[in-house]
């Protein structure tokens, strides 16, 4: 089979990839489809593979007694499973799955270990995209800490729309709920708010996203460090 | 197992209400309300909202799959009632 050619990924760390340091990855690139509700990884067992994800969004979970909630988004910004590999590690306390469905491209863990042994850049790159997730996280805790449900769910949508192709994005309120760590009732509360004034279109399952710019303004600073940072760090912004 | 539907009544003039799209299956009545009261409790322990100044003002309306009202759950019910705490 042939090659999956840079000029045609997807994924924002593939692309922003040295054209040598994708050639080292690129015959061992494996194409795959991400069904909803799909595993990638599970917690505190060894990794196996990375996903960089071309579409579509992988949730990352944490799991206590009221059930879980995320602490952690990735979607064509990103890869699964890159921190413990690159830390010298092989597994995280953390279940990976997948909230949207799409599409990755897979790698073999020591494939990934050894070719960042021969190259710094590339090292450079994933660590780097490892020091944003660190931001995003750190974010979401400065925001659990301050920010009312309404600004949460702004921020989520963007984080989800950012990840997405078009404005439609397919999300019950049952699982935000489970997402952002709030009652269902809280959840519909806050889209309503988010309805009400123009910001996005709420039906059954379905959100529109209608106008960014006063999501970004409801999110109140809680969104866009990260994708800053982001931009800053792996795109040379 | 019979779905009911928490609507939210809220507003400085309780003029508003959010309608829950999806329900929750639940065994009868008193089980809905006690559903009820640990949402409440959640809720007023969980993050603020922009659009509830005070959650002890808003109530859920509770309704069956035909729409029609079972209950009604004010907030404030979680609070035990001062009664309670003289007699015992």
């Amino acid at each position: 089979m042939a090659h999956v050619q840079q000029s045609a990924v997807r994924n924002r760390l593939l692309k922003a990839m040295s054209a040598d340091d994708f050639a080292r990855l690129q015959p061992y690139l494996e194409p795959m489809d991400l069904a909803s509700g799909q595993t990638l990884a599970e917690p505190n067992v060894r990794t196996e593979h990375l996903y960089f994800m071309e579409a579509g969004v992988t949730s990352i979970t944490a799991e206590g007694a009221n059930g879980r909630v995320e602490v952690g988004i990735i979607g064509r910004e990103g890869v699964v499973g890159a921190t413990p590999v690159l830390l010298g590690t092989d597994r995280a306390p953390y279940n990976h799955f997948v909230q949207m469905p799409g599409s990755a491209l897979r790698i073999r863990a020591d494939v990934v270990s050894a070719a960042v042994e021969e190259s710094p850049s590339l090292r450079k790159l994933l660590l780097r995209y490892i020091l944003t997730e660190m931001v995003q996280v750190r974010q979401t805790a400065f925001i659990n800490a301050t920010l009312e449900i309404e600004a949460r769910l702004a921020r989520w949508l963007l984080m989800c729309h950012d990840r997405t192709d078009g404005d439609e994005l397919l999300l019950k309120h049952e699982f935000l709920s489970m997402m952002l760590g709030v009652r269902r009732s809280g959840v519909t509360l806050a889209m309503q708010q988010l309805e009400g004034a123009g910001r996005i279109r709420a039906k059954r399952g379905r959100v529109t996203v209608l106008n960014r710019e006063l999501l970004e303004e409801m999110a109140d600073g809680g969104y866009g460090t990260p994708e800053a940072e982001y931009a800053r760090l792996i795109e040379g912004a | 197992m019979p779905r009911y539907f928490f609507n939210l009544r809220y507003g400085p003039h309780l003029d508003k209400l959010t309608v829950d799209p999806e329900g929750d299956e639940l065994a009868d009545d008193e089980a809905a309300r006690e559903h009820a009261l640990q949402i409440v409790r959640d809720l007023v322990a969980g993050p603020a909202s922009f659009a509830v100044r005070d959650w002890f003002a808003c109530s859920f309306e509770i309704e069956d799959e035909n729409a029609r009202r079972v209950l009604t759950v004010p907030f404030s019910d979680i609070v035990p009632e001062e009664d309670d705490d003289q007699t015992a």
